[in-house]
């Protein structure tokens, strides 16, 4: 756990360089501003040492997660309206179940992330609409052997990332 | 004590079952089989808790509302990747290169096919997906259709899209990426700039080095350029006039009236800076717009100086 001295130190020397870094990506200050400060937050929380000989590629690397995870969200929420508008009114979610929704899709999308995109389409044949592996692999155009490798591989990769930093 | 963590291969097996016995419906014989495994060591047990716990959580099937998820993440997926692709180039891309997207672009693996119009001539195509592109005058695109994107890449001139519903169309310009829903839109490829008129539905607009999305609405104008986004508080012309072969204009300055009509003949077409500011209404068909200059100073007092039949220019009248 770094030390709050350390943080407190790269705040002040770094926070408005980080801050128009991020406008500059975000093309909007008060996104800048939450995310210049979710960036010391996670920085605080981590449990390794800071590495502080290069401070500003460190805080960069740390913040284009920020804004990645920023943007996904943007980009559920914007996907997820467009697509219940196809859905008759009383069909609809409730407001409330929208946002476990989405809170669980972005879970989902933060851990498919790095996928091959056929990989990553054969999971979610699989978790989302329950498909066997046959109709997966008609669908893909491609054999059952691949299909059962891409979901195994899929959940190989989501297990890694959930269990890493466990010992 | 066994570990406290489970090795890869206790957690690929752990997965290979869970997918066995998923796929044959947990079928009893299958069931005990793995029964047996996981009892054959902790380290299996331990792999099969976490892996299932993991499964659970990425189980889909079984939440309320959840049926729009596997076409949420798909298309969320392919914005985030695109925008990840425009952010990364910023800045780099305003050189003026008309292919700052092509990284993006791998999923199509090529320009299916170019089309284009000459000096006076418009073109309608129907896209594979019903949606219709209108190109005006002396302008050329490339299109890029498969089953996950439908690019059209405006290289220059103008073209209305009209817009299926079902999926978004992509209309890349030099100076910004349009995603068009239901609706219909006109994007003008000028020098240093791109003009998009909104009449139905709305665009959202993709800026190089701005990961900020702009939403264009029905009824506006807007001037995409390497500055930035600029709202058009008066075009002067109604942008879809063309389509049906007229221009209609409201109080538009003289110099930018012969700037649009020089788009349809060949040759030099201007106006002296003494009568670039005179306003212009009416309406004017395309079809001649030799006639159409001819008639100019009827309207506004003006003369025209004509060196050759391709040299005109509007002078104040003497």
């Amino acid at each position: 756990m770094p030390s709050n001295d350390s943080v407190q130190t790269l705040y002040s020397d770094h926070h408005g360089w980080l801050h128009a870094w991020l406008r500059s990506k975000l093309g909007n200050a008060a996104d800048a501003a939450d995310l210049a400060h979710d960036t010391f937050v996670r920085l605080l929380q981590r449990h390794e040492h800071l590495q502080l000989n290069t401070p500003r590629a460190f805080l960069r690397t740390v913040a284009r997660g920020l804004v990645i995870d920023h943007w996904r969200r943007e980009e559920l929420h914007r996907a997820y309206l467009e697509a219940l508008a196809h859905v008759p009114e009383a069909q609809s979610p409730s407001a409330e179940t929208r946002e476990l929704l989405l809170e669980l899709l972005e879970r989902i999308a933060r851990m498919l992330d790095g996928l091959k995109p056929k990989v990553r389409r054969a999971f979610l044949l699989a978790q989302c609409e329950g498909l066997k592996h046959q109709a997966i692999a008609e669908q893909m155009g491609i054999s059952v052997r691949t299909v059962e490798r891409y979901i195994a591989d899929a959940l190989y990769h989501c297990y890694v990332l959930r269990y890493e930093d466990e010992c | 004590m066994t570990a406290a963590r489970p090795d890869a291969k206790a957690v690929k097996q752990a997965i290979q079952w869970l997918l066995r016995l998923r796929e044959s419906g947990h079928e009893p014989t299958l069931q005990q089989q793995c029964a047996q495994w996981r009892s054959a060591h902790h380290e299996h047990e331990q792999a099969w808790q976490r892996v299932m716990h993991l499964h659970h959580d990425l189980d889909l099937r079984c939440v309320p509302g959840a049926g729009l998820a596997l076409q949420t993440l798909e298309t969320s997926q392919q914005r985030l990747h695109r925008r990840q692709a425009l952010k990364l180039l910023g800045g780099v891309v305003m050189a003026g290169s008309a292919t700052w997207l092509a990284k993006d672009l791998d999923a199509i693996s090529a320009w299916a096919s170019d089309y284009a119009t000459g000096t006076g001539e418009r073109r309608v195509l129907t896209l594979p997906d019903g949606s219709l592109l209108q190109l005006n005058t002396r302008s050329a695109v490339d299109l890029a259709f498969n089953a996950q994107q439908r690019m059209v890449r405006l290289k220059q001139g103008e073209l209305m899209m009209t817009c299926n519903a079902r999926h978004p169309v992509l209309v890349q310009t030099r100076n910004a990426l349009l995603e068009g829903f239901e609706g219909r839109f006109v994007a003008y490829q000028d020098n240093d700039c791109t003009r998009v008129s909104v009449t139905h539905g709305k665009v959202a607009v993709h800026r190089p080095g701005n990961g900020q999305l702009l939403w264009i609405e029905s009824g506006q104008n807007w001037r995409l350029d390497a500055q930035g986004a600029h709202r058009l508080a008066h075009l002067g012309m109604d942008p879809m006039a063309w389509t049906e072969g007229l221009i209609v204009t409201q109080d538009m300055r003289l110099s930018d009236f012969l700037t649009q009509v020089s788009r349809y003949r060949h040759g030099y077409l201007g106006c002296s800076d003494e009568v670039a500011d005179l306003r212009l209404s009416g309406v004017f068909r395309l079809e001649d717009p030799e006639q159409l200059i001819q008639l100019l100073p009827q309207t506004l007092p003006v003369r025209l100086r004509q060196r050759t039949r391709w040299w005109v220019r509007v002078e104040r009248m003497a």
